[in-house]
């Protein structure tokens, strides 16, 4: 039963105040976690490390996007991405259940405008895993989708100006079981779009066709690719990318032996003051590179994912319950919580 | 199983003895390597022919088989340059052939041997050297020779390093949480980290020492590991019982089940005719390495359920679910 305060909301979508992330604990990032019951849920993470709320979650869930005023989350249920859930961070309670269209998945991520009157669900077409964005206004009202320009579209970010960076990660999925079926043939791209229109499109060299690009981050007019190879195993190859608008994009890699450690797989990617950072759960590490590319240096942590923008550094998430605030390559823990945390934080 | 071991992520572990596993095994083990690289360097020195060195080449695999399967701490980069396999395209050969036709200086110079590619170094790199017909029949004041020399130099050196490095890496394992040591911030986390090791090690074995051979239905001989010097069979016993050894020292507690696992691979390697496996390519041969096979799975089956499970240990949340 909604109640008034809901009913009327719901009627003048951003007139009225609603809770805002001050009320909820004032928390910096949201993660979702698996507990030591199998159970999972939704937590907000103060700048400390500290929880400011823990919401039960019906399933897995990715911590997708998180609305920029209110204390609204939206989550992800796992692929094959059927259902997303919009979470009232005040007491966990379901205020909509978003459904992708017949025939559409979600693939896990998603962002609101900077105004937070539009959210854009990345998916993908399930018989041929062409990529669009669903768009979906203030009150979670499907208005449509636009075309990514590529297959098996990943992250999305906003962009200044409400610019959309979308990765396409270039790799055609089986819709039922999600077997890849394109590795010879893939190519991912990166698309900025804008009001709905394809404004550039960026491109890896041809020999890197392979490096399906995953995950985004973004800083002043810097975007950061992390990538996760998918060629021959015994190929070292970059897994990171950055890209200005109008230019060639720009590898990142470590030396050769640091870089094979990174089993060809960056789960997640950050930008904090003049760093860049990657972290690899499959070789429990984070890379962290200069803004030219030059890499910086390796801090070890086993089944590393979460990472994220902190004061002086970054904060980073694992599977072993560990939030580790990282500066200068230095690794401090803040917590050790018994939860594995999943792939990512979402920063507010 | 995942799900299994999943259900236990956080049960309270029983005991597991790191400092038996350290001091027992572990440092003695990288120690006794850092020695048998400096008696081969030693060797080559007086004489870089095949003959005379193959002795202590064999020493020296040997004693990096009772702690190959260690991939962590130092090790996880030093591997890379010791112990270079598989090499799926014969870079290794290749570079080494390359050297030797250009008499690259790089290649006979102690401080620049370490420039050179991962697979041209090592014990991979020296097997090459020593026992490969392509490369094995040279001069003792050729370029080859001291191609040797060089490169036993520059093993005896890695190994000294890592034994250096791992003195210090064992503290961190000694003592997780504390100050500066975010790496393991609980005991629980060192024990799954070197329980991880033992799983991955039984893995390696079954996958690739004795899994690249097999091939897909059809055997393949030439993608056995240490053929030409013919140990393959050799380096899977050894590394079977020394990664059993550490088992039982991580477990402080009696692993029968874990001791019968081992036992049984062992005596089904007693079966193997070919010591390189290089009659993998007959039905029977094939038959026998791939029972072999299933008895060295069937160990990391026992470690998950005897060790693992009784550590409330499971695998990683992240890096077995891709996104």
């Amino acid at each position: 039963m909604p109640s008034r305060r809901a009913l009327l909301a719901g009627l003048v979508a951003t007139a009225l105040p609603r809770p805002s992330w001050a009320e909820v604990g004032a928390p910096r990032w949201l993660a979702c976690a698996q507990e030591p019951d199998r159970g999972h849920a939704l937590f907000g993470l103060r700048e400390d490390g500290t929880d400011a709320f823990r919401l039960p979650l019906p399933a897995r869930g990715h911590a997708g996007a998180a609305h920029p005023r209110r204390a609204e989350a939206v989550v992800f249920a796992r692929r094959p991405g059927r259902f997303a859930l919009v979470i009232d961070c005040r007491d966990g309670r379901r205020l909509h259940h978003l459904a992708p269209p017949e025939g559409m998945q979600f693939n896990g991520h998603g962002a609101f405008d900077a105004a937070g009157d539009l959210l854009v669900t990345v998916e993908q077409r399930a018989d041929d895993s062409e990529g669009f964005l669903g768009l979906w206004d203030a009150r979670y009202r499907r208005l449509g989708q636009v075309p990514t320009a590529g297959l098996g579209p990943h992250e999305v970010l906003r962009l200044p100006g409400d610019v959309f960076a979308v990765a396409n990660g270039g790799i055609a999925t089986d819709p039922e079981d999600r077997t890849k079926l394109n590795l010879p043939e893939m190519a991912p791209s990166l698309a900025y779009l804008q009001d709905g229109v394809l404004r550039e499109t960026v491109t890896l060299p041809a020999d890197l066709h392979q490096a399906s690009i995953r995950h985004l981050a973004c800083q002043g007019g810097t975007l950061a690719m992390a990538l996760q190879w998918e060629g021959p195993a015994d190929r070292l190859v970059p897994l990171l990318a950055l890209h200005r608008r109008g230019e060639p994009p720009r590898l990142a890699s470590a030396p050769a032996p640091e870089q094979a450690l990174m089993q060809g797989y960056a789960g997640s990617v950050a930008i904090s003051g003049d760093e860049v950072a990657i972290t690899s759960p499959r070789g429990g590490r984070m890379h962290r590179f200069a803004p030219d590319g030059a890499f910086l240096g390796a801090t070890l942590r086993a089944d590393i994912c979460g990472l994220a923008p902190c004061p002086g550094g970054f904060l980073t998430t694992d599977g072993l319950g560990g939030v580790l605030r990282i500066r200068d390559g230095v690794a401090q823990p803040l917590a050790l919580a018994p939860r594995a945390w999943d792939n990512h934080l979402v920063t507010l | 199983m995942r799900l299994v071991l999943a259900c236990c992520l956080w049960a309270s572990p029983a005991l597991a003895d790191t400092d038996a596993l350290l001091d027992r095994l572990i440092l003695p083990g990288v120690a006794g390597f850092a020695q048998a690289a400096q008696a081969l360097d030693d060797a080559a020195a007086d004489a870089c022919q095949p003959a005379t060195l193959s002795p202590s080449w064999n020493t020296t695999f040997d004693a990096w088989l009772e702690i190959a399967h260690l991939r962590i701490g130092p090790q996880e980069q030093a591997a890379l340059t010791i112990a270079f396999w598989p090499d799926e395209r014969g870079s290794g050969r290749r570079s080494l052939a390359r050297m030797i036709a250009e008499q690259d200086p790089m290649g006979v110079h102690p401080d620049e041997i370490a420039g050179i590619s991962a697979a041209a170094r090592g014990i991979f790199a020296l097997e090459t050297l020593l026992f490969d017909p392509a490369f094995n029949r040279y001069d003792s004041d050729s370029y080859t020779c001291s191609l040797v020399a060089t490169l036993a130099g520059d093993l005896a050196r890695q190994a000294r390093d890592l034994a250096t490095d791992w003195t210090t890496f064992a503290e961190a394992l000694r003592h997780p949480g504390a100050a500066g040591n975010a790496q393991f911030l609980s005991s629980a986390e060192v024990q799954r980290a070197l329980f991880t090791q033992l799983h991955g090690g039984i893995e390696f074995i079954a996958d690739q020492r004795l899994g690249r051979p097999l091939g897909d239905g059809r055997g393949r001989p030439l993608r056995a590991e240490s053929w030409r010097s013919g140990r393959s069979l050799r380096n899977v016993t050894l590394s079977v019982q020394a990664v059993g050894r550490m088992a039982e020292a991580l477990a402080d507690a009696p692993v029968p089940r874990l001791q019968a696992a081992v036992a049984t691979a062992l005596y089904f390697s007693g079966s193997i005719a070919d010591p390189g496996f290089q009659d993998v390519d007959t039905p029977q041969g094939h038959l026998r390495l791939e029972s072999l096979q299933g008895r060295v799975r069937a160990i990391n089956t026992v470690l998950t359920e005897e060790i693992g499970e009784a550590m409330g240990l499971a695998p990683g949340f992240n890096s077995l679910d891709g996104d």
